[in-house]
């Protein structure tokens, strides 16, 4: 996951640094794009977030499906033990992100309020996928994957002139763990301002 | 204009969420609030205050919260309206999950109690990294302290979740000065006889309470109010808060009386 990130980042900045107004570079990202069309496994943006339960930084790539109805996401996620006060976190993280609508507010600029979940997976601070043989049948239910949810706003801004990005997206979003979820709807006690945090992110159309 | 539209949705956005963690990295988060640590320590403050002219006193002790917030709330505003009980003991499983969030949760609530209390970790607690965070938010798994020449002695006796036997040494050792004190009180999560311990921990356990003349052993766990009253050492396992229920214990100068209050 990483080592795909880390090479496509390299063969962007590699293209920029020898891009500005040569004409055989844009054949390149011409060819770059007809071989984006051609393979489907060849993501449609890279991104980058910050929190929201799935990593103080998550990077990856995405899709965007049926014009963007659907954004479907791969992430890794970090948090270093100086933040997280424990052992060192790494999560793997499905994300989908569905724009309600989109609405021009400017020059190729627009707004779409979006909701959507991710499901994460931990396996390095005591959490389990499968649960000790120790523990008789049922006693548990797994601990190493987590849902969240979350609603917010995403603006989109197309890039006319870069030969590197095609656009990009700014989100701000408000989310929360599934369980801290159920906990605020089934108990008085528990007020939205307990159980929900903030993220923010880019994604880079290429 | 545009950059002036953005940068107020931004605001609104950032107005509208005022969270109480403003941003959340991961569940398996076990940074504690500057405010929220050592607990233990500071009730401990707090009970070295409180002067008896008699001695009895009253003591409630309730257990196995988890996510029952509604009944954990309404029992300690129970506790609150009654002024004979000085202080309260938590049995553990005051979370599910044992992340950050349940953690502060608990704390949240505790923090509308109007006395001083106490707490042990349970088998629930230790997952993922609650013990981690027990340990800054709380303080140590096994420690004691006396109130009116009464022994309370807390300890960690989990087994799966720690891999390990409970420290039965410290708890012997801890409790070898019992002829010092009128009574000597025991708190542990998991009672003896429940599903953790082997037949061999049980009996280890209770050899050690009779040794030492325990007065009473507290449990939590089962869910369910079981007292078993003995001229030597009795057990209670107190009822979860789920059911809006707690116990009393009143202690007089030789003696004492469980009682159990169902709301």
């Amino acid at each position: 996951m990483k080592k795909i990130f880390i090479i496509i980042f390299t063969i962007l900045f590699f293209v920029n640094s020898f891009a500005q107004e040569d004409i055989l570079i844009k054949d390149i990202t011409k060819a770059r794009e007809v071989e984006n069309q051609s393979h489907w496994y060849v993501p449609d943006y890279v991104k980058i977030q910050f929190a929201g339960n799935i990593g103080l930084i998550s990077v990856g790539i995405g899709y965007d499906f049926f014009d963007s109805i659907w954004l479907s996401e791969l992430l890794y996620g970090f948090v270093p033990a100086s933040v997280s006060e424990a052992k060192q976190i790494h999560l793997i993280t499905s994300k989908n992100t569905f724009p309600i609508l989109t609405r021009a507010i400017g020059k190729n600029l627009t707004i779409s309020p979006i909701v959507g979940f991710t499901a994460t997976l931990e396996t390095g601070n005591n959490s389990f996928l499968k649960i000790p043989d120790v523990f008789p049948g049922g006693y548990y239910i797994t601990n190493a994957i987590h849902f969240t949810l979350f609603t917010g706003a995403s603006f989109h801004k197309e890039f006319t002139n870069s030969t590197i990005f095609k656009g990009a997206d700014l989100y701000f979003e408000v989310g929360t763990i599934d369980t801290y979820l159920w906990y605020a709807i089934t108990a008085k006690e528990i007020g939205v301002n307990d159980i929900f945090s903030s993220s923010v992110g880019i994604n880079l159309y290429i | 204009m545009n950059f002036l539209k953005i940068t107020l949705l931004f605001a609104i956005t950032l107005t509208f969420t005022n969270c109480d963690n403003f941003f959340e990295y991961s569940v398996y988060e076990a940074s504690v609030k500057t405010e929220q640590k050592n607990t233990t320590a500071k009730n401990l403050k707090l009970l070295e205050k409180i002067k008896l002219e008699s001695q009895d006193f009253k003591f409630a002790f309730i257990t196995d919260s988890h996510y029952f917030y509604d009944n954990f709330r309404k029992v300690i505003e129970d506790i609150n309206k009654n002024d004979e009980i000085l202080f309260v003991i938590v049995g553990g499983d005051m979370t599910e999950q044992a992340v950050i969030k349940e953690y502060e949760l608990f704390y949240n609530i505790m923090k509308n109690l109007d006395k001083p209390y106490l707490t042990v970790i349970g088998n629930h607690d230790h997952k993922s990294n609650g013990a981690n965070i027990y340990k800054k938010m709380f303080g140590d798994y096994n420690y004691s302290f006396e109130f009116n020449n009464n022994k309370f002695v807390l300890f960690d006796d989990t087994v799966w979740e720690r891999k390990g036997e409970p420290d039965f040494n410290w708890l012997s050792n801890e409790l070898s000065n019992h002829s010092d004190y009128k009574q000597v009180f025991t708190i542990a999560h998991i009672p003896p006889y429940g599903d953790q311990f082997t037949r061999d921990l049980e009996q280890e356990y209770i050899g050690i309470m009779e040794a030492n003349n325990v007065t009473l052993s507290i449990h939590g766990h089962r869910h369910k109010f079981i007292y078993d009253k003995s001229p030597s050492v009795s057990y209670l396992t107190g009822p979860t808060l789920k059911d809006a229920a707690y116990c009393i214990v009143e202690v007089k100068s030789d003696s004492f009386e469980v009682i159990l209050i169902e709301l």
